[in-house]
C-alpha cells in the first residue's frame, strides 16, 4: 500500500504537467512506411514549433476499421481529435453526430482550396472536414503497345468509342496483352455519373435532403453499363474476377497484359516506377467518358481530416491547427510530389509550376487539367448517402453481372432496387 | 480441506476427490467462470438482444423490431442463398478434406524412404496464417499474371477466369480451404496411424488380409474416434475460418443470382456488421449461428455416444 501511494505520489505531478501540453491524437489509414513516416514527420515539425501542443499519430487499420474505432472511442469519452475518414463515410460520419464541422471550430479562408475538393466536404453550407489526401481516374497506357499497334502514344483516347476503336486496333496487332484492364469499382462509375452531369442520388444527390433513391434507371448510368458490356463482349476487357482489386488490375498493367488501364491518379508514382521496371513508359491521359457527353469533370475521391465534437476546445483548436499545418502550401506540393495525390490547394499548384515540376513529370499535369476543369454542379459535388458503402458495392456486383452475361436493362433494374432498399433500410434508423 | 477416498479396486484402480461443503469447488472455478462470462457469456446474451433491434453501430440508433431481423432474413433470397452455399461448401470441404488427409496420413506413415520429410512438408502449411495463404493462391490464380494461367496456357491453351467464373470460384475457394485444413487434419490422423495396436494389425495380415482390406476393415474403425473428431472441428472451422480467404481470394464474389457465390453465412455476417454497419442484421446472423453451433455441438454428443468406436 505504501509502495501504491509512493508510485502515486511520484506519478501525479508527472501527470499533471503532461495535462498542461494539449495532447491530440490522430487516427490515420495510412500503413505504409512512406505516408506515415511523412505525417509523422510533420507531426514533429508542428510540435517543434508548438510546445503547448503534443500532435500524437497513429495507424488504425483501414479506413472502416478506424471509423469504428473512432465511434466506440467517442463513446467512451476517449475521441481522438483528428480523424481521417473517406469520401464514402462522408455521410456517415455526418450523421454519427461524432463530429463538429472545421468551419465551427475557428475561423479559417478556405478560398485557397480546390473548389471540387472543397465542394464534396461542404455540406449544408458548412465546411465539415479538410481535405487531405484526394485523387481522381485518369487513364493509363503503354506506350510501347500503342506504338506496336500503330496508335499515336500522344493522342491517347478520350472517350468510350475511341477506345473502342483503339483496342480493334491493339486486338488486332496481336500483342499477347488484353486491350483494357481496371479493377470493378464503384469509385468508377460514380466518376463517370458526375462527368456526365447527371447526380447519382435524388434530393440534389443527397445534399439538399437524404437520399432516397438512385438514378441507376438514367441514361448515363445505361451508357456506363453498356460500356463495360460491349468491352466483355468483344473481349477487350479484363481483371482479377475480384470486386476492388485495385493491386491485382495494377498488376495486369504493369506487367504488360493490358495497354490501357484506368486507376487512381494517387498510383502514378507507383505505376511509373513498375513500368520503368518492367521496361515500358507509361502515359497518362484524360479519363475517357461517354460519346457525345459534355465533360463536366470529376468528383474529388480520396479522403478528408475530421474533428472530434467530445474534446476540448483547446484540443479542437490544436487538431485544426495542425491540419491546416498538413495541408498548407509547402507540405500539400511535398505530399503531392512524394504520393501522386492532389495538392488540395491552388497555391500548393502555382508553386509546383514555378518549381516547373509539370514540365518535369507531365504525366501530373492531366490529373490537374482534369480537376481544375471541373465544372461545379451538384453532380460533381458528389453523392452522399450513409449506406454509400454499401451501394458501392451493390454496383459493383451490378457490373459484374453484366460482365458475366446478363442484359444491361435487367442488371440496372436489379442494381437499383438493391441500392434503393439499402438506402431506404438506412434512412430507416432515423424514423 | 479435502477428503480423498481411494476405492480400492484389485483389477482398475479408481480415485475419486470429494469437496467437502458447497463454497470450495466453486471458488476454483471462479477464473475460467469470470473469463468465460466476459468474453462470451456476456457478449452472447448482449448480441442476442441486439438481434431484436435495427441498429447501427456508427449512428448509434436502436429500434425495437422484436423477431424483425430473423423474419428479414429467412424471408431473404440472398440470406437463404448464402446459406445453401455455406451447406454445400461445408459438406465439400469437410468430406474432401478428411478423406484426403486420412489418404496422406496413411501414406506418409508407411515404412517408406523420407517419409520423415513428407510428414514435415505436409505439414507446413499449417504455419501459414490464413491471409498469407490467401494472397498466395490470389497471386496464382490472378487469370492474366498468374502462374496457374501461365503453365495452363502454355501446357494445354486454356486460361480460365478462376476468380470470376462462378463454379470455378466456387470450386477454388473449397480446394484452397481444404489445403489449409489438411495439415491440421494430418497431424491428427499421423498420431492416430501411429497409435493404432500393432498386434492386432499384424493379427489381421497374419490372417491374409489385403492392404485394402487391413486400411478398411481394421484400420479405419480404430481411427473412428479421431474421425469423429475431426468432423467436427473441421465443420466449426469451415462455417466460421473460411473467412479469410473468401475475403482475399473473392471478396464473396462473383456474383450469381442474389449474392456472391462464395459468401458464406460468417462472411455475409462480417459484410453487413462491420462493413455496412448494420449490426442489428449482423446480431441476428450471429443469434441463428449460435443456434447453428449448438445443433452441431449437440448432434456432436448425441452421435457420438453411439456410433463411435472407442477401441476394445
Amino acid at each position: 500500500m505504501k509502495k501504491f501511494l509512493l508510485t502515486l505520489a511520484l506519478v501525479g505531478p508527472a501527470t499533471s504537467a503532461a495535462q498542461a501540453q494539449t495532447v491530440v491524437e490522430f487516427w490515420h489509414s495510412f500503413g505504409d512506411a512512406k505516408r506515415s513516416g511523412w505525417i509523422q514527420a510533420r507531426a514533429d515539425a508542428f510540435n517543434k514549433a508548438n510546445p503547448g501542443v503534443k500532435v500524437v499519430p497513429s495507424y488504425k487499420g483501414s479506413y472502416n476499421d478506424s471509423l469504428q474505432a473512432t465511434i466506440l472511442a467517442a463513446r467512451q469519452g476517449k475521441a481522438p481529435a483528428l480523424v481521417q475518414i473517406f469520401e464514402v463515410g462522408s455521410q456517415l460520419a455526418l450523421d454519427s453526430g461524432a463530429f463538429q464541422p472545421v468551419s465551427s471550430v475557428k475561423n479559417v479562408d478556405f478560398s485557397d482550396y480546390i473548389k471540387p475538393v472543397i465542394n464534396y466536404y461542404t455540406i449544408g453550407g458548412k465546411v465539415n472536414s479538410l481535405p487531405f489526401n484526394s485523387s481522381s481516374p485518369v487513364l493509363y497506357f503503354n506506350q510501347e503497345l500503342l506504338k506496336k499497334a500503330g496508335l499515336d502514344p500522344k493522342a491517347p483516347p478520350t472517350t468510350f468509342g475511341a477506345l473502342m476503336k483503339a483496342c480493334q486496333k491493339i486486338e488486332a496487332a496481336k500483342l499477347d496483352a488484353k486491350c483494357f484492364g481496371m479493377s470493378l469499382n464503384g469509385w468508377f462509375v460514380e466518376q463517370w455519373m458526375a462527368q456526365q452531369g447527371q447526380t447519382l442520388l435524388n434530393n440534389g444527390n443527397g445534399r439538399q435532403g437524404r437520399a432516397t433513391s438512385t438514378t441507376l434507371d438514367s441514361k448515363a448510368a445505361q451508357n456506363i453499363f453498356s460500356f463495360f458490356k460491349t468491352m466483355q463482349d468483344r473481349g477487350y476487357y479484363t481483371y482479377t474476377g475480384k470486386l476492388e482489386d485495385w493491386d491485382g488490375s495494377d498488376a495486369i498493367f504493369t506487367n504488360q497484359k493490358a495497354a490501357f488501364h484506368i486507376t487512381s491518379t494517387a498510383d502514378i508514382g507507383n505505376i511509373r516506377d513498375a513500368a520503368k521496371k518492367n521496361g515500358f513508359t507509361v502515359g497518362v491521359g484524360a479519363l475517357p467518358i461517354p460519346d457525345g457527353s459534355k465533360r463536366n469533370g470529376v468528383v474529388i475521391g480520396g479522403a478528408s481530416l475530421w474533428i472530434s465534437r467530445g474534446v476540448s476546445k483547446a484540443q479542437a483548436e490544436g487538431a485544426l491547427d495542425f491540419a491546416l499545418f498538413m495541408t498548407n502550401t509547402q507540405n500539400m506540393a511535398e505530399w503531392h510530389k512524394l504520393t501522386g495525390y492532389y495538392p488540395v490547394r491552388q497555391s500548393s499548384i502555382d508553386l509546383l509550376r514555378k518549381q516547373g515540376w509539370f514540365s518535369q513529370t507531365p504525366l501530373q499535369l492531366v490529373a490537374f487539367n482534369q480537376l481544375t476543369r471541373t465544372v461545379p454542379s451538384p453532380a460533381t459535388a458528389g453523392g452522399l448517402n450513409g449506406a454509400a458503402i454499401q451501394t458501392r458495392r451493390i454496383i459493383e456486383e451490378g457490373l459484374q453481372k453484366v460482365l458475366g452475361g446478363q442484359g444491361v436493362d435487367a442488371a440496372l433494374k436489379d442494381t437499383k432496387a438493391r441500392a434503393d432498399a439499402a438506402l431506404g433500410e438506412y434512412n430507416a434508423n432515423f424514423r | 480441506m479435502l477428503s480423498v477416498r481411494q476405492k480400492g479396486n484389485a483389477g482398475g484402480r479408481e480415485d475419486r476427490a470429494v469437496f467437502r461443503g458447497a463454497a470450495l469447488p466453486w471458488l476454483f472455478l471462479l477464473p475460467s467462470l469470470l473469463i468465460l462470462a466476459v468474453f462470451i457469456y456476456l457478449p452472447t446474451l448482449r448480441t442476442l438482444r441486439l438481434a431484436g433491434y435495427r441498429a447501427n453501430l456508427i449512428l448509434g440508433t436502436e429500434q425495437w423490431v422484436g423477431l424483425g431481423n430473423i423474419t428479414d432474413l429467412l424471408g431473404s433470397a440472398t440470406y437463404r442463398q448464402v446459406a445453401l452455399q455455406t451447406l454445400v461448401f461445408t459438406l465439400l470441404s469437410v468430406t474432401g478434406g478428411l478423406l484426403l488427409s486420412l489418404g496422406l496420413a496413411w501414406l506418409a506413415s508407411r515404412p517408406v524412404r523420407g517419409s520423415r520429410a513428407y510428414r514435415l512438408l505436409l505439414i507446413y502449411p499449417y504455419a501459414l496464417s490464413p491471409a498469407i495463404a490467401g494472397t498466395l493462391w490470389l497471386f496464382l490464380f490472378n487469370p492474366e499474371i498468374g502462374v496457374v494461367n501461365q503453365l495452363l496456357g502454355e501446357l494445354v491453351g486454356v486460361r480460365p477466369r478462376w476468380l470470376d467464373t462462378p463454379l470455378l470460384a466456387f470450386a477454388l475457394v473449397t480446394v484452397a480451404a481444404i489445403w489449409k485444413g489438411l495439415a491440421y487434419n494430418i497431424v491428427f490422423y499421423l498420431a492416430s496411424i501411429r497409435n493404432l495396436p500393432t498386434d492386432v494389425m499384424e493379427a489381421s495380415q497374419i490372417d491374409w488380409a489385403t492392404p485394402a482390406q487391413v486400411f478398411w476393415r481394421v484400420a479405419f474403425p480404430l481411427l473412428s474416434p479421431v474421425t469423429f473428431f475431426l468432423v467436427f472441428t473441421n465443420i466449426v472451422a469451415a462455417l466460421f475460418d473460411s473467412f479469410a480467404l473468401t475475403d482475399l481470394l473473392t471478396r464473396g464474389g462473383p456474383y450469381v443470382g442474389h449474392a456472391g457465390i462464395t459468401t458464406f453465412l460468417v462472411y455475409q455476417l462480417y459484410q453487413d456488421g462491420f462493413v455496412n454497419f448494420r449490426t442489428g442484421a449482423a446480431a441476428a446472423q450471429g443469434a441463428l449461428m449460435l443456434a447453428l453451433v449448438a445443433f452441431v455441438t449437440f448432434m456432436q454428443f448425441r452421435l457420438g455416444e453411439r456410433r463411435v468406436h472407442y477401441g476394445a
